[in-house]
Order: C-alpha cells, then structure tokens, then sequence
C-alpha cells in the first residue's frame, strides 16, 4: 500500500498559508538529502518486483505494477553519473508527475515534506555537471542541508538523453 | 476497462518470458533447417540460451518470413484486455526498440508484449556464414 501525499500535504499547506516557508518532499540518495516541489507527489510506495525492460537506459531499471497500474522507476543516481539505487524489498519509491510524465523516484529513504522558509533558499552552486546541473536551490532546515531538484526539467532531460531528437527508434 | 479477450503467445527467451500476440506468428517449430539468413538470433529481447525453437513471423512485405529463436514456447493464453496495457508513457519515450509496446499481467506481473514483426524487422538477424544449431 502507498503512503497517500495530498492529505498531508493539504495540512501542511493550511499550517502555512500566508507563511512564508516553502514545502518540499525530501529523499536521501546519492548520499546526500535532496528534495523537489511537494505538489508533485501523489503517494510513497513499496517497489514491487521489477520487470526490466530491453532497450531501456540505465536510468530506467524497470517498471512494477501498483494498483493494476504499471509505473517506471527512475533511478536518480544512473541519471547523473552516479552508483544505481540499490533496489531491495524494502526500497520506496515516490510517485511523482512532471507535465506528462508519471515516475517512480527511487532513493535509499524516504525523509518525506519538509519545510524551508523561502527566504533562506539560495542559488545552487554554479558547477554544471552531475547532478548539480538539475538543482534549483540549496536550503536548510533543522536536519542540515537539502539540495532542491528542478525534477520536472531532470525528467525531461531523462527522456531527450534517452532518445535524442530526430533518432527515432532503432 | 475492455470486455475484449486477447489470444497471446506466451514464449522465453534466456532466462526471461515475453508475450505476444498470437495472430503475429505464422507458426512454430525447429530452427534445424531454417536457412541462418532468416534467424534472429539475438535481438532486444537478449540471447537465447539455444537454438532450437523459433517463432515465424511474417514481414510487412509479403514472403519476407523471419524466425525468432527462442528457448521455449509456453503456450498460448486469452487475457482480458483489462490485463493488457501499454507503456507507461516515460517508458515508451525512453525506449530504443520500437518493438517493446506494453505489458500483459500474468499472475499480477507484468510481462512485456512484443510486436513481433517490429522485433525481427529491427534486427536484421544472423550474420553472413552463421547457421543454426
């Protein structure tokens, strides 16, 4: 079973509107804390089995069934150069929608909503490689340090890296 | 939902199993006298551990018959077509075979459906001068 978002989020947001903090969904994985806009996740689920597609790039290891629905995973850490996520039976995964995309983030856990106030976001680091390139912002909270994906545009460039334009199929 | 029954072929390829639809194999059989020029042996599906069995699927050109060899045939099984789906979208636009196009759940897991004639005709098969086992 998954780990609904929306009705803790919706308390979250109640608990801050007019506040001027930010909520984010933070996971642990490239060995570090990272997070992306809390909107963007449904629910936190278990991975099921995986089915290993051919063709498929490292990123993509496979896809599970969760509620009759087939969802892929996205493994991060392939993403930008990185070891994969390790994938046991314990692993959780956080369903998320990017424009068109739906995906299973992989990480090693799960931290869950996070909230930053806004004025204590900073610029990410200007280095343009690895993951680097995807972070919107660098905050804190009361744990430490949290890096900020941009996941929509990390998806995206999933998908172009996968199958540059123009290629087609094979 | 559809109240439709899919007819799907069953096989396995190394140590993995596929689906297909029947209506996209002519027959199966032997390799043993198939000319190596027909083969695909190695294809995106991996590599079968022998070369015994094939699936003949027909081209898009008409006589253009290739053989997919793979380690067994299961069988043949009807599915609802609630149990059928697509690639998840992600998925698809990931994909660098065209010949992956979605799932059939066996036993709450899914198994990937091939199109057969899309899969022989990305790979061109065996090599000049290969033959079958």
């Amino acid at each position: 079973m998954g780990d609904p978002i929306a009705p803790a989020l919706g308390e979250a947001a109640g608990h801050a509107a007019g506040g001027p903090e930010a909520w984010f969904f933070c996971l642990r994985v490239l060995g570090g804390r990272y997070a992306f806009e809390a909107p963007l996740v449904t629910e936190v689920v278990r991975l099921g089995p995986l089915t290993r597609l051919p063709a498929a790039p490292p990123f993509l290891p496979g896809v599970f069934t969760h509620r009759g629905e087939v969802l892929p995973v996205l493994d991060i850490g392939q993403l930008v150069g990185h070891s994969p996520v390790p994938i046991r039976a314990s692993t959780r995964a956080a369903l998320v929608h990017c424009g068109p995309w739906k995906v299973a983030v992989v990480s090693d856990s799960v931290e869950g909503l996070v909230a930053i106030p806004r004025r204590t976001l900073e610029p990410p680091p200007a280095e343009s490689s690895g993951v680097a390139e995807f972070l919107s912002a660098v905050g804190r909270d009361r744990h430490g340090a949290i890096a900020i994906l941009d996941l929509p545009r990390l998806v995206e460039m999933a998908r172009a890296r996968a199958v540059p334009p123009g290629s087609g199929h094979a | 939902m559809s109240d439709e029954t899919n007819e799907i072929l069953l096989f396995q390829v190394g140590a993995r199993v596929f689906a297909a639809a029947v209506h996209d194999a002519v027959r199966i059989g032997s390799v043993r006298d198939v000319p190596a020029g027909t083969l695909v042996v190695d294809s995106a599906l991996g590599t079968p551990f022998s070369r015994e069995r094939g699936i003949v699927v027909g081209g898009h050109d008409a006589g253009a018959e290739r053989t997919l060899v793979v380690d067994q045939v299961i069988g043949v099984r009807a599915f609802p077509g609630s149990d059928v789906q697509p690639l998840p979208a992600f998925a698809a636009a990931c994909l660098t075979s065209g010949a992956v196009t979605g799932f059939v759940i066996v036993d709450e897991a899914p198994v990937l459906l091939v199109d057969l004639p899309t899969l022989v005709r990305e790979h061109p098969g065996a090599a000049p001068g290969q033959r079958a086992a």
